[in-house]
Formats: structure tokens, C-alpha cells, sequence
């Protein structure tokens, strides 16, 4: 690879004198391509560049030119490959910028210095190549600083060179002037094929410009990075000795948050369409928690903070943001997360989810506990017993396997303990239905798919109505009546997938929360048969009437079973029992204690059908199918049953 | 090119300068001599014995020596500003001359004392020496100190202490000598022997040819030391060069004429004015030809304007030269505050 450089260096030591400045310095340029060195003042650009440029003997290793050591070329030899700009104060007398570019022939005229006509075009081409052809009879000490700068490149392509070196070019030159001597550099060096290794201070422009970068700080010389690397906040922040808030200042966005993402660090980009807007999705605390597990583990494992962690989300997405922070611990090493939640704001939404892993190299496996901001379950019938963190099956998965991969990665064979804390979720659980439904202390660890799709109200109904839509079409080019499956969530379509494969066939529309806006939308696309397919927490609600089964509409799951339970003679105390149940499937325990389950959801059914044909309004037959995850199959209404064995066939 | 045509009409106007000054030289003169006896001295047809010893024996040797000196002094001027980078370096601002000429004193005091005719060969080498001594102590200075002016000032200096030590010498040196020597070290071309000008012709006229073989390094030096050696110039030798051909001219001048004032500022400067351009190969010729009108009118001033008493030299060219010098400073502190 290194033999490749046009021009490059191996193992250099620099400096003036016998100590060397800095040493092991290792870099090459290509033909066509821009090399920029970057960094403080005073940390070795100058000398490097002159020690590149053969003005300077190397104290140790050598510059290598097309393969040749630097110091084997005679001093015309290698002024005809390579040239060196460097600032010009002097005062020129009686000198046109003709005369001047002219003394750049310098390696190719006779013992006099007379030029030839050759020498005369080429400086004239040289003019042309940086735009300066109408400055040719301007005297040198008359023109502006930009000019200045042109004519001394003009001077330097005059020498024909395979290599141009230039040391701080833009220095001086207003932002106008900056930009229009890049942009000659950029076109010279692509259409003239030309390598060219300059030192730049602006570093924005030299962003733009490189093609690789070198980094010279007093402590070292980089390798030959890409612009991508090299312009990393963190590295810009060390090479330059900037404190966060001077970078910033300089080049973050302005954002009001202290702890949101700097800038330039990857964020999650993936958007659901509706209609004519597009959504941004976010992630669930669950990906969050896992990501932060992801990154600490790395951390301790490989030693390096990552700068970005990833995974596969459930739903097949993969997530990919850049820590808020990673750094080690006494015991371990902590990583924290920023919930997104996209467009959707909820909450959660700009929590940092912090993740502390410590090893446990005796002890295989992944342990998951709750630290300060997550709740604790406390009542039964959640997804985790009395007494765990309220991280739900989900995110407790995804956050061992996030584990697993990274030391699989690492070649670690040992387990690992991770604490999940959610800072300042102990305050915001307070704002949610947390303590009602039997957690508390802080906020659950939630995600079934890992991504939160945005759920801004219009947006869903705008989704449904589409999904709605291409139902119709599917419905159409069937024989027979025209069919649909509802299914609230993902609870549903995972019940219809296992439970009930054979109506798979069927147009299935997701309602999300808006039952009700789903049947009008259903009765206006001309339906004549829908089966709704829900679990009962959700299902529960409509023998309410309650059509918008969001917990922000309405709750009432409780109420439901009590007033049900009642009217089947359930005691007070059972009554009671129900009224106190954090969950539906909490209130199916209670009733299986009593006996009343068959009666009670017979009941509920009944109520269910009642409120569906009201809404229905004739329009089509409608019919409901309850589950729950825990009991499985817990009864569908007189309606569902009909359509259910018309389906069959 | 209207480049080329304004240099040629420059040479041909120097050249003319010179062939007019010269022609003066030899006709004007405390001995008034008619035009018709001096061109038959000329062609060497016998007639007046003493006019011809008068042209043939003092005025042409005496007129060939300040063109020749002359042209060695402003070559010397330009060079030693090339080097330094800065338009009011000179062989006599920078005590180079002085050095010479302390040397050239001591030897000739050491020499006649002990009854020794001093001969142009050792008078050459005597002012080599100063001339090499004073640079080096002024490269010395250099070396430490980046500021031009006071690099200048360092070197006026030692041009006192070197006149100051030359006139102790002229001091304790005996009677019959005096004369002579206080003559010398004042600055004149008279009492040239055309085996003086034989001497001086040896060593200026090769200096001058080397100096112009360097006109192309020069060019790239006069961009800085850094871009001279970027194209590919060997510095170090190129700046011994230029040092050591410039102290050989103001050696050259200063054992045969002594020091002479400000030709070497002021030549070069207008030269370079009246040619349009700076590059040295267009300006060395150009110096040596004004050097030479210069020298010939300023010696054409010193000898007839207070005939029979002769003006030292230096009085002569510093009325004509230091104005020019105290210009150079101005326009150059006034383009410093710019």
C-alpha cells in the first residue's frame, strides 16, 4: 500500500536540531487526491511540510518520491516533481506577476535564466490554471492578498510539479479569498492529476477539500484518516485542547438541551409515511437500555469507547445512535442512551437510559436489574413478577442479546450484570399510568418491536385509513362477501399469526387505539363482514363503549369486570378484588378464584356485540375475538362465532 | 515588447554616458589642452611630447581606473544587497570598505617604513583581508540580529572604528609618507599607472563575469532564501559566492582608490530605476555601465571644479549619493507604515 504514495513518508522524525519534534511519522498522497494537515499552532505543520518538501533534513526515517528517497534527487531534479508554497512577505522591486511566476521555470531554463518561449507559455498557462491570466503586467506589490496568493500557486505550477506542497495558503485572505484559492486547489489537483498536501486552520473548509486528513498535535502525528474520522467532534476537541463548550460554540447546532447528541453523531433515521407527511420513528426505552448495555460492555471489552452502537430491533429495523456518554466506572462501565421517541413525543422522550455493566466472569449469563428511575413491579399479573424491575420479556431480551454479540466480538466467555437507570424517571413516572397499574418507583422498560412509530393522532388515522385502502383492494379481487380482520396492536397480529392462521388470507387492518374511526372507515370502504381480533385489556373497553381504547381517552378495564362480576352475583370482596387488579389478565385470576370467569366474559361479550352493532350501524356484520396473553383464547361474540365458521369455508 | 526595446534604449544611453564622460575626462583638465592635441596623443602621432604624456600617462589610465572601479563598485553594491535583502546595503555602509582600508593602511605603513615600494598584488590581498574581516564580523551581527537597519548601523560602526584606527596609523607614520597616505585613505583616483589599471583589470573583470554567471540564482535568492532553495539553489554555496565575489570588488577598489561613498547604494538603485526592472540579469550589466558614467563624471567634478586643488572622491559622490540613500529610506519607512 505505502509503496503506492506518490509521495510519502515512513517512520519520519522532524524537528530542527537533534531532538526531534515529533517522530514515527507515517503518510503518503496519491495522484488527484488533497491531503490536509490539520492541527494547533506550533504543533509541527510548517516543519513537517518543509520536511516533506526536502527543505529540511529529516532526523530520522525517510520522504520517499515515486518510490526514491527525497534526499537521493538533485536540488532541479526535485524542484521539476515537487513544490513547495510558502508564505511571501518580501517586497518585490519592479516585478510584473508575469516576472514572477516566471521565476517558477526556474528547473528548466539555461545557466542564465533566459526563458524560452516554452518557458513564456508555460507561464502563461500557469496564469490561466489559477485565473489569474489578466494580473500577467500587474506589479507583484500592488495586488490584493487573494491575488497574491494565486500568483505564488502560479509560481509553484510553473515548476510542473507531480507534488504541491502549501503551508497555510489561506492565511490572511478574507472568506471570499479562502474559498476561491480551495476551489482551484480542488480543480487543479482532479483535472491535473496533481497530489497536494497542505496545512489548513479552517476547518470547516478543510472538511470540504480533503480527500484524507493528517492530524499534528505536540503529542503526535496521526495516520492518514479519512475526512469522516478525522472530523469526529471528540478528535477535533483533542487535537485542538477544546472544552465542550468551546466546540460548540464554534461548531455544534444550537440546540437547548446541555445532554442532547453532538453534532454530526449519527441519529436514527427512519420515517413511516402517511398520507403526504413523513414521520420520523423513534426507539423504545427497551432498544435504549440495550443499546446502553451494548456500548458499556464494548467499552470494557475492547477498551475503546464506541462511537456508535447498533442493533436489530424485533421488528427488523436496525437502530444506530451514538452514546450520550460511555465511560468506565469503578466496578465497570456505564453508557447512556437518549430516548428518542421520534415524532411522537411522549414523556420519555429525551430521558437518558443509562446502562452499567460490570463483568462477571465466573458467572455465565446476563443478569438484568433495575437501578434508580425504573419502576418496580408491584402488583401481579404484569409481565414480570411482584417485586422485579418493570423491564418487560422484550427489552430483557434484547439487552442479553446485545450482550451476548458484543462478547461473542470480544472472544468473552464470561457473563455479565447490568444495572438499567433512567435518570429522572422517578419524577416523569409520576406523570404516568405507572403507579396505577402496579409499578412504581420509576418507569417501565417497554417495547414489544423496539421502535416507537410516531403516534401523533391525525398521523395514526391517516395510516389506518391507507392501510384501509389497500384492504379494499385486496377485498375486492376476492370472490364472495368482502371480508376484514382487525387487530388493535401487535398483541393481535401475533394472536391471528398463531391462534387463527387460516384468516391470514383475509385484508387485516391495525386500528391501534381508534376502533371506532376504524369501523366508520370500514363501513364507508363498504365492508360487509369484520372480525375484530384483540387482546381483552384492550377489547375490555368497548363493552364500555368506549371506541378509543387509549389509556389518555379512558381506562375502565376494572369497572368493566366489577359491574360484570356483579351482575353474575360475584361477592363485594370479589368485586372489590377486581376494582384493586392492575391487569385484565389480574381480574381473569380473580374470576377463575370465584368461579365466574365463563358467566362474567359471556357477559362482557354480550356488551361488546352490543356497542359494535351500534357503531356499526348496520353498515356490516361485525364481530369481536378476545385473548389474552397469559390465558389464551377467551371467547369471541355471537357475531364472531357466525363469521368464524362462514370463514372456515 | 516594449520591455526589450526600453532596456536597449537604457544600454545604449549608459554606454553613450560612459563614451561621453570618458571622452570629457580626457579633454578637460587642470592643463588645458586643445581637442586637436589631444586626439593626435591619442593616435599616438608624436607632436606634443608633453600633452602626450599628459593624456597617454595620467588622464587614460586615470579615466579607465574610475570606470573600471566604478563598475566593480556598484557590482559590488547590488551584490552585497541581493544578499542581504536590502536596497541600502553597500560595501561602505557595511564598514566593508573600512575594513579594506585599514588593512590597506597598516600594510603600506609596515612596508614603507621599512623602505618597500607596496605592489598592487600585495595591496589587493592586504584589502581582501580587511575587506573578509569586516564581513565576517558583520555576518556575525547578522546572524544575531534580524532587524535590516541595525544590522546597517552595526556596520557604519565598524567603518568608525576601522577610519578612527586608520588615522592613528597615518598618525605614527613617517613624515614623507603622510601625504600620500591621508590622500589614499580619502578617496582619489589619482596617480593611477597603467600598471595599476592592469592589476585592477585582472581581478575585476573576472569577478564581474562570475557575478553575472550567478544572475539566475540571484533572481530565485531575491524571492528569499527558502524559495531559492525549494527550486533547487545550493544556498550556502551561492551566498559564499556572492559574499566572497562582492568583498573581492570593494577589495579591489578600496587598495587602488580607497574607500569610496555611497556608488554602491546609489548606483544600482537608479540603474535599476532607469531599466524598468529588477532582474539581475539586466541589472548587473546595467550597474557596471552606470558605475562607470558615475564614477567618470563624479572624478570629472573632484578634479576640475576646484582646479588646481583636487576634492576627494568620496566628497564628490556623497553629495550625488546619500540624497539618493536618505530617499531609499524614506520610501522605504513610508511602504513599512502602509
Amino acid at each position: 500500500m505505502k509503496e503506492h504514495f506518490l509521495c510519502g513518508a515512513q517512520g519520519l522524525a522532524i524537528g530542527y536540531g537533534k531532538t526531534p519534534l515529533l517522530s514515527d511519522i507515517c503518510l503518503g498522497v496519491q495522484p488527484g487526491q488533497i491531503l490536509t494537515l490539520i492541527g494547533p499552532n506550533g504543533a509541527g505543520k510548517s516543519t513537517l511540510l518543509r520536511t516533506l518538501a526536502g527543505q529540511l533534513a529529516p532526523i530520522g526515517g525517510t520522504v520517499l518520491l515515486e518510490g526514491r528517497s527525497l534526499a537521493d534527487y538533485t536540488g532541479t531534479q526535485r524542484a521539476q516533481k515537487l513544490a513547495l508554497m510558502a508564505p511571501h512577505s518580501r517586497r518585490m522591486e519592479l516585478t510584473t506577476c508575469f516576472d514572477f511566476v516566471s521565476a517558477g521555470r526556474y528547473p528548466y531554463t539555461g545557466r542564465l535564466g533566459i526563458l524560452s518561449a516554452e518557458d513564456r507559455q508555460q507561464v502563461h498557462r500557469a496564469l490561466e490554471l489559477v485565473g489569474a491570466a489578466q494580473l500577467a503586467d500587474r506589479d507583484f506589490n500592488r495586488i490584493s492578498d487573494g491575488q497574491r496568493q494565486r500568483i505564488l500557486l502560479a509560481r509553484a505550477l510553473c515548476q510542473q510539479p507531480e507534488v504541491i506542497l502549501l503551508d497555510e495558503p489561506t492565511s490572511f485572505l478574507d472568506i471570499k479569498g479562502k474559498i476561491e484559492l480551495l476551489t482551484i486547489l480542488g480543480t487543479l489537483a482532479h483535472t491535473q492529476k496533481l497530489a497536494v498536501i497542505l496545512s489548513l486552520h479552517e476547518l470547516e473548509l478543510a472538511e470540504k477539500i480533503a480527500d484524507t486528513v493528517v492530524c499534528v498535535s505536540p503529542g503526535g502525528v496521526s495516520g492518514v484518516l479519512t475526512p469522516e474520522q478525522a472530523f469526529q467532534p471528540e478528535n477535533i476537541r483533542a487535537l485542538y485542547g477544546l472544552t465542550e463548550q468551546q466546540y460548540t460554540a464554534l461548531f455544534g447546532t444550537p440546540e437547548p438541551e446541555a445532554e442532547t447528541a453532538p453534532a454530526g453523531k449519527p441519529q436514527f433515521e427512519h420515517y413511516v409515511r402517511s398520507g403526504q407527511k413523513l414521520l420520523r420513528c423513534g426507539y423504545t426505552t427497551g432498544t435504549c437500555a440495550a443499546l446502553g448495555a451494548a456500548g458499556a460492555a464494548r467499552l470494557l471489552l475492547t477498551g475503546r469507547e464506541p462511537e456508535t452502537v447498533a442493533l436489530r430491533t424485533p421488528k427488523g429495523i436496525v437502530v444506530e445512535v451514538a452514546p450520550l456518554w460511555c465511560r468506565r466506572s469503578d466496578t465497570g462501565a456505564a453508557c447512556a442512551i437518549r430516548k428518542d421517541g421520534g415524532d411522537d413525543v411522549d414523556v420519555t422522550t429525551g430521558l437518558p437510559v443509562v446502562a452499567s455493566v460490570v463483568l462477571e466472569p465466573d458467572v455465565p449469563g446476563v443478569r438484568i436489574f433495575g437501578g434508580e428511575g425504573v419502576g418496580r413491579v408491584t402488583k401481579p399479573g404484569l409481565d414480570q413478577p411482584v417485586g422485579e424491575a418493570a423491564i418487560n420479556h422484550v427489552p430483557r431480551r434484547m439487552i442479553a442479546e446485545a450482550l451476548e454479540r458484543e462478547a461473542e466480538n470480544a472472544a468473552y466467555t464470561g457473563g455479565f450484570a447490568v444495572t438499567i437507570s433512567i435518570e429522572g424517571g422517578a419524577e416523569t413516572a409520576k406523570r404516568t399510568f405507572n403507579p396505577h397499574i402496579g409499578v412504581e418507583g420509576g418507569l417501565s422498560v417497554l417495547g414489544t418491536s423496539g421502535i416507537v412509530e410516531p403516534m401523533s393522532q391525525q398521523a395514526i388515522l391517516d395510516t389506518i385509513q391507507l392501510e384501509m385502502n389497500q384492504a379494499v383492494l385486496r377485498a375486492k379481487n376476492a370472490p364472495g362477501p368482502r371480508r376484514l380482520v382487525l387487530a388493535p396492536g401487535n398483541y393481535g397480529l401475533d394472536y391471528l399469526a398463531s391462534a387463527l392462521p387460516q384468516f391470514e388470507r383475509f385484508p387485516v387492518v391495525k386500528t391501534s387505539n381508534f376502533i371506532g374511526d376504524t369501523l366508520d372507515m370500514a363501513a364507508t370502504a363498504g365492508f360487509e363482514q369484520v372480525l375484530l381480533v384483540g387482546h381483552v385489556g384492550k377489547l375490555c373497553k368497548l363493552a364500555a363503549g368506549v371506541m378509543n381504547t387509549h389509556s389518555h381517552t379512558a381506562d375502565g378495564r376494572a369497572e368493566v369486570f366489577c359491574a360484570h362480576a356483579a351482575l353474575c352475583g360475584a361477592s363485594r370482596e370479589v368485586c372489590a378484588a377486581l376494582m384493586d387488579a392492575a391487569t385484565t389478565d389480574a381480574c381473569l385470576d380473580i374470576l377463575d378464584g370465584a368461579g365466574l370467569r365463563g358467566p362474567v366474559l359471556e357477559s362482557i361479550l354480550a356488551a361488546i356485540q352490543m356497542h359494535l352493532d351500534r357503531r356499526a350501524g348496520g353498515a356490516f356484520r361485525v364481530g369481536a375475538v378476545l385473548f389474552s396473553n397469559q390465558h389464551g383464547p377467551l371467547g369471541e361474540t355471537c357475531i364472531a362465532k357466525e363469521l368464524m365458521k362462514e370463514w372456515q369455508n | 515588447m516594449t520591455r526589450t526595446r526600453r532596456l536597449a534604449a537604457a544600454y545604449i544611453a549608459l554606454a553613450a554616458a560612459v563614451a561621453v564622460l570618458f571622452a570629457l575626462n580626457l579633454f578637460w583638465g587642470s592643463v588645458s589642452l586643445a581637442p586637436g592635441a589631444v586626439l593626435t596623443a591619442l593616435l599616438g602621432k608624436g607632436g606634443d611630447a608633453l600633452a602626450g604624456n599628459i593624456i597617454l600617462q595620467l588622464r587614460l589610465p586615470r579615466a579607465v581606473m574610475a570606470a573600471l572601479l566604478g563598475a566593480a563598485l556598484s557590482a559590488a553594491g547590488y551584490l552585497l544587497q541581493t544578499f542581504f535583502a536590502n536596497p541600502i546595503a553597500g560595501p561602505f555602509v557595511m564598514g566593508v570598505s573600512s575594513g579594506a582600508k585599514l588593512a590597506v593602511a597598516l600594510t603600506m605603513v609596515v612596508f614603507l617604513d621599512r623602505g618597500m615600494l607596496t605592489s598592487s598584488a600585495t595591496m589587493i590581498a592586504a584589502a581582501f583581508a580587511g575587506a573578509m574581516a569586516a564581513m565576517a564580523f558583520v555576518l556575525a551581527v547578522a546572524r544575531r540580529v534580524q532587524r535590516m537597519s541595525i544590522l546597517v548601523i552595526c556596520g557604519v560602526m565598524i567603518g568608525y572604528i576601522c577610519s578612527a584606527v586608520t588615522d592613528i596609523v597615518v598618525a605614527f607614520a613617517q613624515d614623507s609618507n603622510i601625504v600620500n597616505l591621508h590622500n589614499w585613505s580619502q578617496g582619489s583616483f589619482s596617480g593611477m599607472t597603467w600598471a595599476n589599471v592592469q592589476a585592477a583589470a585582472l581581478v575585476t573583470l573576472p569577478v564581474l563575469a562570475a557575478a553575472f554567471l550567478l544572475s539566475k540564482p540571484m533572481a530565485a535568492y531575491q524571492m528569499g532564501e527558502e524559495y531559492a532553495r525549494s527550486v533547487g539553489v545550493n544556498v550556502r554555496l551561492f551566498s559564499a559566492m556572492l559574499v566572497l565575489l562582492s568583498s573581492l570588488l570593494a577589495a579591489c577598489v578600496t587598495a587602488f582608490a580607497g574607500p569610496i561613498s555611497f556608488v554602491g547604494i546609489a548606483v544600482p538603485h537608479l540603474v535599476k530605476q532607469l531599466l524598468g526592472s529588477a532582474k539581475p540579469l539586466h541589472v548587473l550589466p546595467g550597474c557596471c555601465l552606470g558605475g562607470a558614467a558615475f564614477c567618470l563624471f563624479c572624478d570629472l567634478l573632484a578634479r576640475s571644479l576646484f582646479a588646481p586643488t583636487e576634492l576627494s572622491i568620496s566628497s564628490v559622490t556623497a553629495v550625488f549619493g546619500a540624497p539618493v540613500v536618505i530617499w531609499l529610506l524614506v520610501r522605504r519607512s513610508q511602504e513599512g507604515a502602509r
